[in-house]
């Protein structure tokens, strides 16, 4: 007896990785899965049936239910498909989980129109073509659960990324949008920021790492080469499937519109951006005015992620530190 | 005259209304040089007009500025790279960007069509990214630079109807973040702005709608019963905007603020706020006890389902 008997699911990019550990572990507590993957390299290039079909031979090996589909999410009759064939396949879709992604990494200075367009083609309307048909269905059913995956580079910010982190940031905002969109149909949408050692992470090496850290430039994540870390031995991305899971049973009913950092046996929840610090005057700021107020109250002690080097004329730097008046 | 941003040169998107109007005319009145860039849609994103961008440089030239009107869209790369080629050539540098153009087309999430979606995506997001990577490479190269794009508390909190705009707001916000990271070290900032402000774009949005939503107990953007309230011109996010433009705001980087009337806030960084920890992977029944009881204490849901509704779960626990 599963928690998701006699579910239906879709986990877009499910061939490998964290998808594959979602689809792996839905299977096992008794859900059908539609196990989407083109099978493309890192960077989006290339095709292979191979990941998807694999996948849907172990769940079947172990007495599970699945089917392979191998469209890209990044076109919309990509998305309807993998919808559609859950309809066709196991009767309708409670369960869509947006895993799927690929990275083209560069400074913002180099980055490529086609690098920005393919990251955020696959990423962010990624999960506009999969979510809009599921959601036209979970709302005529009155029952569904979205799953949307964020990363810490666009909730907080990493060098490199500046299309990823885009796309993944849009995709929390997208999250919390459908949340409130659909909760009252009894359908949820949770999003998903995971840490987990995987092919994807795998590009980024440790050297890029430690340049951050020599440089002064706060990461995303822990600037620490991965095997040094306090969850080294906690990065299987099968160790993002438990939350995810739950998160798609029906205990999880009023879990909604929420960003949830997964990473080995470590969860937590987002708070909502809250108004830290605010600054007020009942009239137009003046800008000598906000001069003071920014600098002695609103940023006081709070720090840049990624100041400028010593070595650089930066104007206003040597300006002293302004009095309140 | 002030002198705040004496011989900067800066390229202000959809600046012929609204917000971006106001942002230009301060940088004018500062003693900068300013592209008023506006195609001067409407708020759905149809039509041009050049007399919205005119108009503004117009009134800027009036008042003692030097301001140039631009009315190309920042949908497109050839779009993002002209404003920037033009302000380079007419003032001979580029100092800043400040993207604040933006459409709106909502639509509940189940009813919205791709070309919804794409457009939204396209002058938001897309926009950002257009603006921003030829400004960049110069920014790099010259060791300064500001970088500003435009948020919305509907990405940041989510707002019902606007799947396409609360996704490409909140991805504005990842972006500035990734850019702050990317170009600090060479003198450049970049932030974002959630405003508040009464402008043509909000007024789309029917006071029906907000009492709709409240009715059925969905949490939307608050207008905050305050004094604040009744400042809502936008003309009060011009300053914040030209002192982040300014030298003195040379260290303030990768933030996000939320600007409405006289009220600035700094917003927090979308950092954890409660977690459960285990030494090894959570079984289903562990979740099952502290989730409710622990992670999500005392967190609701923004959208509940109506009591009448049949909630497989609802019993449950």
């Amino acid at each position: 007896m599963g928690v998701l008997d006699g579910k239906v699911a879709v986990v877009t990019g499910s061939g490998r990785g964290i998808g594959r550990g979602i689809a792996m572990k839905f299977a096992a507590q008794g859900a059908s899965v539609i196990i989407n993957d083109p099978g493309v390299n890192v960077d989006g290039s290339g095709h292979d049936a191979g990941p998807a079909d694999q996948v849907v031979d172990e769940i079947k090996a172990l007495g599970g239910q699945a089917a392979a589909n191998y469209d890209s999410v990044a076109e919309m009759a990509g998305g309807e498909n993998m919808v559609k064939q859950a309809v066709d396949a196991f009767g309708k879709i409670d369960i869509l989980v947006n895993t799927a992604g690929i990275l083209r990494d560069r400074m913002i200075f180099n980055m490529s129109q086609e690098e920005w367009d393919d990251v955020i083609a696959v990423h962010l309307k990624g999960h506009f073509s999969t979510i809009k048909p599921a959601s036209i269905l979970m709302r005529q059913q009155r029952y569904g659960r979205i799953i949307n995956f964020s990363s810490s580079s666009g909730t907080i910010g990493n060098t490199g990324q500046f299309n990823y982190g885009a796309a993944k940031s849009g995709i929390a905002g997208l999250g919390r949008v459908v949340a409130k969109d659909l909760g009252r149909y009894g359908v949820t949408c949770n999003i998903i920021a995971p840490g987990a050692g995987t092919r994807m992470t795998a590009t980024v090496p440790d050297s890029a790492r430690e340049l951050r850290a020599g440089s002064g430039i706060q990461g995303a994540a822990s600037n620490a080469p991965v095997q040094e870390s306090a969850y080294a031995g906690l990065r299987d991305p099968e160790f993002v499937a438990p939350m995810v899971t739950y998160l798609c049973s029906d205990d999880a009913w009023d879990i909604n519109g929420w960003v949830f950092n997964v990473s080995g046996g470590s969860i937590s929840v987002s708070r909502y951006p809250v108004a830290e610090r605010s600054i007020f005057k009942p009239g137009h700021w003046t800008l000598p005015e906000l001069d003071d107020a920014v600098q002695n109250v609103l940023m006081k002690d709070i720090d840049n992620p990624a100041p400028p080097r010593d070595d650089i004329e930066v104007p206003g730097r040597d300006i002293a530190a302004r009095v309140l008046s | 005259m002030g002198s705040s941003l004496e011989g900067r040169s800066i390229v202000v998107t959809g600046s012929g209304r609204g917000i971006g109007a106001e942002i230009a005319k301060l940088i004018g009145v500062q003693g900068g040089n300013v592209i008023v860039n506006d195609p001067g849609v409407n708020v759905d994103g149809s039509g041009t007009d050049n007399a919205p961008a005119e108009e503004v440089a117009q009134e800027i030239r009036a008042a003692g500025g030097n301001a140039i009107a631009n009315f190309d869209t920042v949908a497109t790369a050839d779009g993002g790279e002209n404003m920037i080629t033009q302000c380079v050539e007419e003032f001979g540098r580029i100092d800043g960007i400040v993207h604040v153009a933006g459409i709106l087309r909502d639509r509940m999430i189940f009813n919205m069509t791709e070309e919804e979606w794409d457009d939204v995506v396209a002058v938001h997001l897309t926009g950002l990214f257009n603006v921003v990577k030829p400004a960049s490479i110069l920014f790099r190269q010259q060791r300064f630079g500001r970088i500003i794009g435009f948020s919305s508390g509907s990405g940041m909190n989510g707002n019902t109807g606007q799947a396409n705009y609360g996704a490409a707001k909140a991805g504005i916000t990842g972006g500035i973040r990734c850019a702050a990271r990317d170009l600090g070290r060479y003198g450049v900032t970049s932030n974002a702005i959630c405003p508040g402000a009464a402008t043509r774009m909000t007024a789309t949005v029917p006071d029906a709608a907000r009492d709709l939503r409240s009715s059925q107990g969905i949490q939307g953007q608050e207008r905050a019963e305050s004094i604040v309230n009744q400042l809502r011109a936008g003309s009060y996010v011009a300053p914040m905007v030209g002192y982040l433009l300014t030298d003195q705001a040379w260290n303030v980087n990768g933030k996000c603020f939320n600007v409405s009337g006289g009220q600035v806030s700094l917003s927090s960084d979308e950092v954890p706020y409660r977690s459960i920890n285990k030494a090894g992977m959570w079984e289903l029944d562990e979740l099952q006890a502290l989730v409710p009881s622990n992670l999500m204490s005392g967190l609701r849901n923004p959208a509940p389902p109506p009591a009448d509704l049949s909630i497989p779960g609802r019993l449950v626990g």
